[in-house]
C-alpha cells in the first residue's frame, strides 16, 4: 500500500472514531435527559403522597376555605389520574395543583392558629422543600435538556443525528395558569 | 428585602411561580412592584442595584471555563516551579561539596524527576484519605435527617439541582459563621456548616451557602485543592532543608572552594534564590487557586439557585460576624466558605489571601445576577 493508501486509511479511521464519540456523547446526553425527567418525577410523587395529609391537617382550621380545599384534592386526583397519561397532560396537571397548592399556602397566612400547630408547620416545611425540589429538579432538567439540544442541533452532529434516532426535547414550561401569582382576599 | 430589580423569573419566565424562594413567601414580588423602587431610592437598594455589566447565560458557562483553564494553567506552574527548585538544589549541592560538574546536572535531573514522581504520589495519598482528614480536622460530626431536618432539605435541594447524589450533611458546634465541603469525589462528598450560621441565615441565605459548597462538589476542587496543598507543603518542606544545607557547607567547606570557585558562587546564588523564591511563588499560586475557586463556586451558587440574593446576604451576615474560629486548622482554611482566620476587610486581592474579599465576590455576584 502506498503513502495515499495510508492517508486514505487513517483518514477513515480519524471519521470512525469521531463518530464513536458523537454518538456516546448523544447517548450520554440523552440518558441525563431521562433521568432528570425520572427526578422530576420522583419529586411529584412525593408531592401527591404528601397533599392528602396536609389537606386533612389543615381542614379543622380552614373550614371555611371549602373552595380552596377542594380545588386542592380535585388537582391532585387530576394529577394522579395524569400520571400514565401523555408528558404535556402530565406538566398541565402538576401546574394546576402547584397553582391550587400556592393559593391555599397564601390563604393559610391568614390563619394564625396554623402557625401553632407543630404538625402543620413540619408538613409545611415538607412540602415547601417538595415545591422547591421539583422547582430544582425541572431546572436540572431544563439544563439537560438545552445542552442535549445543542448537541443534536450543533454541527456537525446535526447531520447525522436524526438518522441516529436523537430528536431534540421538549422544555419543562410553566403554563399561562402557573405564572398567575395567587389573588388574597384579606377580611 | 426589596428583590423588584433582582426579580430575574421575568427574564427566565421558566422560573415562575414554581420559583424556590417564591412558594414559602406566598408568591413572589408582583411585576407592579418593581417601578415603586426607583421612586424611593434608600440605600439598601441602591447597594443592590445590578452594575450596567450585563452576563447572560452563556458568559456564565464560559467564565466557568475560563475559572477551569485558569486553575489548570495555576497547577501546571505549581509542577514546574517544585520541578525546578528540585532540579536547581539537586545541582547546586554537589558542586558545594566539591563534586564533578557533569555529576552534578546528573543529580539535579535525578531530583527533579524525584521531586515529580513524589508529588504525584503524595498527592494520591492525600486524596484518598482526605476526607475523613478533614472532617476530623474540624470537628465535624455527621448529622441524621430527624436532627435537622430543613438543613437536610436544603443539602438535598441544591443536590437535585446538581444533578449529583446527596451528600453527607454535618454540622460543628460552634457559633462562628462558616461552612466547608469535603470529598475527593462528588459521590463521596460531605457538607458541614457550623451551628452559628444555622442559627443565624434564613432559609434562602443556607441555600445560598449550602450551593456556593456544592458548586466546590460539582466543580471537584476539594481533590484540586488538596493536590495543590501537598505539593506547596512539598516544596516549602525541600527549600527548607536546601536553606539549611547552604548555611552548614558554606560554614565547613573552604578547602572545596579552589576546585571550582566560579561555579560553587553560583550554586550558592542559585541555592538562595530557589530557598526564598519557591516557597513564595509556590505560596502565591495556590492562593490564586483558592480564591479563582471560590469565585468559581459563587458562580455555580447562583447557577444552582438562580437567586443571587441569597447568597450576597448570607456573605453581609458572614463578613460582619465577629465570632473566630480558633479551632479550625490552618490545613483547610481554603475549603471554608470564608477564611475562618483573616479579618475580612483586609486587602484581597493580596498575593497571599485564600478568599478573594467578600466586597469583591459581591460585586461578581450582582454583575452575574443582573
Amino acid at each position: 500500500m502506498g503513502t495515499a493508501g495510508w492517508i486514505v486509511v487513517a483518514a477513515i479511521v480519524v471519521i470512525v472514531l469521531f463518530v464513536v464519540m458523537l454518538y456516546n456523547g448523544l447517548v450520554a446526553g440523552r440518558n441525563q435527559v431521562e433521568a432528570a425527567w425520572r427526578q422530576i418525577d420522583v419529586q411529584l410523587k412525593r408531592r401527591r403522597d404528601l397533599v392528602p395529609n396536609l389537606v386533612e391537617a389543615v381542614k379543622g382550621y380552614m373550614g371555611h376555605e371549602q373552595d380552596t380545599l377542594q380545588a386542592v384534592i380535585k388537582a391532585r386526583s387530576a394529577a394522579v389520574s395524569a400520571e400514565s397519561g401523555p408528558r404535556e397532560g402530565q406538566i398541565q396537571a402538576e401546574a394546576a395543583l402547584s397553582g391550587a397548592l400556592g393559593r391555599l399556602f397564601a390563604l393559610s397566612e391568614s390563619y394564625p392558629d396554623l402557625k401553632a400547630n407543630q404538625n402543620v408547620m413540619q408538613l409545611q416545611e415538607e412540602l415547601t422543600s417538595t415545591e422547591n425540589k421539583i422547582a430544582f429538579s425541572r431546572q436540572h432538567y431544563n439544563d439537560s435538556v438545552m445542552a442535549q439540544n445543542t448537541r443534536v442541533e450543533s454541527f456537525p452532529a446535526v447531520l447525522v443525528a436524526g438518522s441516529m434516532g436523537f430528536a431534540k426535547h421538549p422544555y419543562f414550561e410553566a403554563t399561562e395558569q402557573d405564572r398567575e401569582v395567587p389573588q388574597v382576599k384579606l377580611r | 428585602m426589596p428583590i423588584g430589580p433582582w426579580d430575574t423569573s421575568r427574564e427566565t419566565p421558566r422560573n415562575g411561580p414554581w420559583g424556590q424562594h417564591e412558594p414559602a413567601q406566598g408568591g413572589g414580588p408582583s411585576p407592579d412592584a418593581a417601578p415603586a423602587d426607583p421612586a424611593a431610592p434608600d440605600p439598601a437598594t441602591d447597594v443592590m442595584r445590578p452594575p450596567p455589566v450585563r452576563l447572560t447565560r452563556t458568559d456564565f458557562l464560559a467564565a466557568i471555563a475560563a475559572n477551569k483553564r485558569n486553575t489548570e494553567i495555576l497547577c501546571a506552574v505549581l509542577i514546574l516551579i517544585g520541578v525546578v527548585a528540585g532540579g536547581g538544589i539537586g545541582w547546586a549541592l554537589p558542586i558545594l561539596t566539591g563534586a564533578d560538574p557533569a555529576m552534578a546536572i546528573r543529580t539535579g535531573l535525578g531530583a527533579a524527576g524525584f521531586m515529580l514522581v513524589f508529588s504525584l504520589a503524595w498527592t494520591l495519598i492525600a486524596t484518598s484519605f482526605g476526607d475523613k482528614m478533614v472532617l476530623g480536622l474540624t470537628g465535624a460530626r455527621e448529622v441524621p435527617r430527624a436532627e435537622a431536618p430543613v438543613l437536610h432539605n436544603v443539602v438535598e435541594e441544591m443536590s437535585i439541582a446538581a444533578g449529583l447524589p446527596m451528600p453527607r450533611v454535618a454540622i460543628v458546634e460552634t457559633d462562628a459563621l462558616n461552612a466547608f465541603a469535603t470529598g475527593t469525589r462528588p459521590d463521596h462528598a460531605a457538607i458541614a456548616v457550623t451551628r452559628g450560621l444555622l442559627n443565624r441565615l434564613t432559609r434562602d441565605e443556607l441555600q445560598g451557602v449550602v450551593a456556593h459548597e456544592m458548586g466546590h462538589v460539582a466543580n471537584n476542587d476539594v481533590l484540586y485543592m488538596t493536590a495543590v496543598g501537598v505539593m506547596v507543603g512539598l516544596i516549602v518542606v525541600v527549600n527548607d532543608l536546601a536553606l539549611r544545607s547552604v548555611r552548614f557547607v558554606d560554614t565547613r567547606s573552604g578547602s572545596n572552594r579552589n576546585k571550582n570557585g566560579g561555579l560553587i558562587v553560583v550554586a550558592i546564588l542559585v541555592l538562595v534564590a530557589i530557598g526564598l523564591l519557591a516557597p513564595l511563588a509556590a505560596r502565591a499560586v495556590q492562593m490564586a487557586v483558592s480564591r479563582q475557586r471560590e469565585y468559581l463556586a459563587d458562580a455555580t451558587s447562583v447557577k444552582l439557585t438562580r437567586n443571587p440574593i441569597g447568597l450576597i446576604g448570607a456573605l453581609r451576615k458572614l463578613d460582619r460576624a465577629d465570632v473566630r474560629w480558633d479551632n479550625a486548622s490552618k490545613a483547610v482554611q481554603h475549603l471554608f466558605i470564608v477564611n475562618p482566620f483573616k479579618k475580612f476587610g483586609e486587602s484581597a486581592s493580596a498575593l497571599m489571601a485564600t478568599h478573594p474579599s467578600v466586597e469583591q465576590r459581591i460585586e461578581r455576584l450582582q454583575a452575574l445576577g443582573a
